[in-house]
């Protein structure tokens, strides 16, 4: 519930950044209601500038000679309620929020353990990932972790690092960490496309994903929940964190990496709440995911180091997915693993 | 100590410019920055028009400092807000923090690649040894240290623009309203100046 109010807040500070933006440049001509203002002003009320100080507060672009963006603005309040989101409520929530997550999946990891196989895996392998959705996971996988640890340096170092490492090494770490992450973010952006592209067919919703959800509770206990080739935990971490919150990172990332397209302070200050937001929330969430994807589910790194998963590891997690691939209704990605090759070893 | 602060009065300003060139010539700003500029407001519009002279404001609770994610800035014991070069990486986050759009970055690359930031340093230089040949270069004269005020208010030809001890120039430009009748209007007071604390009062006539 909590979360739903902050989320309203977030949105009513975007608008009212809208809201202070500057409309159009107004122009010097007598039209000008403001203008048409002051001059009646200056005769009833000699020396009464108000109608003058309403406009200069309003962010409205008067006249100057010098050339550059927005440089006929005199007042650019919006720039205040950009700081009051960041460093109040992103900087606070957000960073506990990184931090609480990781305690609680420390917990999950030490009270209940890893994911095991319910029984002796078969040594037979069967191909879970082809070459090129391996290579399209880690080109966006280890772009993602150093866009995620520099753009945590940049939010939170300040506050964490500069206090122990002192004022120069901090700068030079945070000038390593910008420059990564303004030259490594294109890479990201490429990869995302492309892996969402290989990706999405094998998340759409099926309808046992709702059931998949209703049990979702007993995963860690090991449960057997069958699922398709992904199941719905896998399928909301593609749709939310990968397509939605990925994809608002691209776009705001890009507005504020190219400042050169003459996008006025508003946009930049309203993408960069977007970029942070959406950054904290995928940043906790891929902690869901690398721990499952590791050291969590017994089994799991290897299907995307090497691409094969054993057939029993298949049945207990992705029942759906093991029973078509086996009823040869659907065959593996790759098409099927020739015989001999190092995969088809069986386990000593 | 004395709080140092700029006033810009809107019924003498011309709109000559000349604290914008008197700014460039004193410091040799970079290339594409203009550390203060002059807007003006209702343009050729009979018997509305006033100009106004901007720059860094330092301001008692600045939003640049507040933001910075290498906490480059610092406020000197006049209460000048200067910032350390060799910290800034050029993020851009003081701009978009700043009402008064006074953080400018000198392009360093393609694309729009940021360099060091610059801004008005109040004529203060920065935090290299005073009047020294790296201050200079870094972040221009000054002028304090060598007991002047900032050269675009000593070159005002109007005596609009102010910049010294806020006490000294809230005296003449109280004295230049009681003789006028109306207007006291101290322009970008509240924005920069208060009211810094809650529950402390905004300065006198701070409208805006």
């Amino acid at each position: 519930m909590t979360t739903l109010l902050r989320a309203c807040g977030f949105a009513l500070a975007l608008f009212a950044m809208t809201g202070a933006g500057p409309v159009l440049a107004q122009t010097g001509s007598s039209q000008d209601p403001d203008a048409q203002a002051q001059q009646e002003r200056r005769v009833t009320q000699p020396g009464n500038n108000a109608p003058v100080w309403r406009e200069v507060r309003s962010g409205n672009q008067g006249y100057t000679s010098l050339p550059g963006r927005e440089t006929g603005v005199l007042v650019q309040s919006a720039g205040e309620t950009w700081r009051q989101i960041r460093n109040g409520p992103v900087t606070f929530y957000g960073g506990w929020l990184v931090v609480i997550v990781a305690l609680v999946l420390a917990a999950i990891y030490f009270a209940l353990g890893p994911v095991k196989l319910h029984e002796k895996p078969t040594g037979r392998m069967i191909e879970r990932f082809t070459l090129a959705e391996r290579w399209a996971h880690w080109v966006m996988g280890i772009s993602f972790v150093v866009l995620g640890v520099t753009g945590l340096i940049i939010l939170f170092g300040k506050h964490v690092l500069l206090p122990i490492i002192g004022y120069t090494l901090f700068a030079w770490l945070s000038a390593l960490a910008k420059n990564l992450h303004n030259f490594v973010a294109p890479l990201f952006a490429v990869s995302l496309l492309v892996f969402i592209i290989m990706f999405i067919k094998d998340n759409l919703p099926k309808a046992y994903d709702f059931t998949w959800f209703a049990r979702a509770p007993g995963f860690f206990t090991g449960r057997h929940l069958p699922s398709g080739r992904f199941n719905a935990g896998e399928k909301t971490w593609f749709w939310l964190g990968v397509v939605i919150l990925s994809l608002a990172l691209v776009v705001s990332g890009a507005i504020l990496l190219f400042p050169n397209f003459e996008q006025v302070r508003l946009t930049m200050q309203q993408a960069s709440v977007v970029h942070m937001v959406s950054a904290v929330l995928v940043i906790a969430a891929s902690l869901g995911h690398i721990y499952l994807g590791t050291i969590g589910v017994d089994g799991a790194y290897r299907a995307m180091r090497d691409g094969v998963v054993d057939e029993e590891w298949a049945k207990e997690h992705h029942e759906y997915w093991y029973n078509e691939v086996k009823g040869g209704r659907k065959t593996a990605p790759g098409g099927a693993v020739p015989a001999g090759a190092p995969h088809m070893r069986e386990k000593p | 100590m004395a709080r140092m602060k700029f006033l810009c009065d809107a019924e003498r300003c011309i709109e000559c410019n000349g604290c914008v060139t008197a700014c460039k010539n004193e410091n040799e700003v970079p290339w594409g920055v203009n550390r203060r500029r002059v807007v003006t407001i209702n343009d050729g519009v009979v018997g509305a028009e006033k100009s106004i002279s901007v720059a860094c404001m330092h301001c008692s609770d600045a939003p640049c400092m507040a933001v910075c994610p290498v906490d480059c800035f610092y406020k000197t014991a006049d209460g000048v807000v200067l910032h350390d070069k060799d910290l800034c990486i050029g993020c851009g986050y003081c701009f978009y923090a700043c009402p008064f759009g006074a953080p400018q970055f000198p392009q360093a690359g393609a694309f729009g690649l940021r360099g060091k930031m610059d801004k008005c340093t109040f004529c203060a230089g920065g935090p290299e040894a005073d009047r020294t040949d790296a201050e200079f270069k870094k972040y221009g004269r000054n002028r304090l240290a060598e007991g002047k005020l900032p050269a675009c208010a000593e070159m005002c030809s109007t005596k609009a623009l102010l910049g010294g001890d806020g006490d000294v120039i809230a005296d003449i430009y109280r004295e230049r309203v009681l003789r006028r009748g109306k207007g006291s209007e101290v322009w970008g007071w509240g924005t920069a100046y208060g009211p810094g604390k809650a529950g402390a009062q905004p300065p006198a006539g701070g409208k805006s």
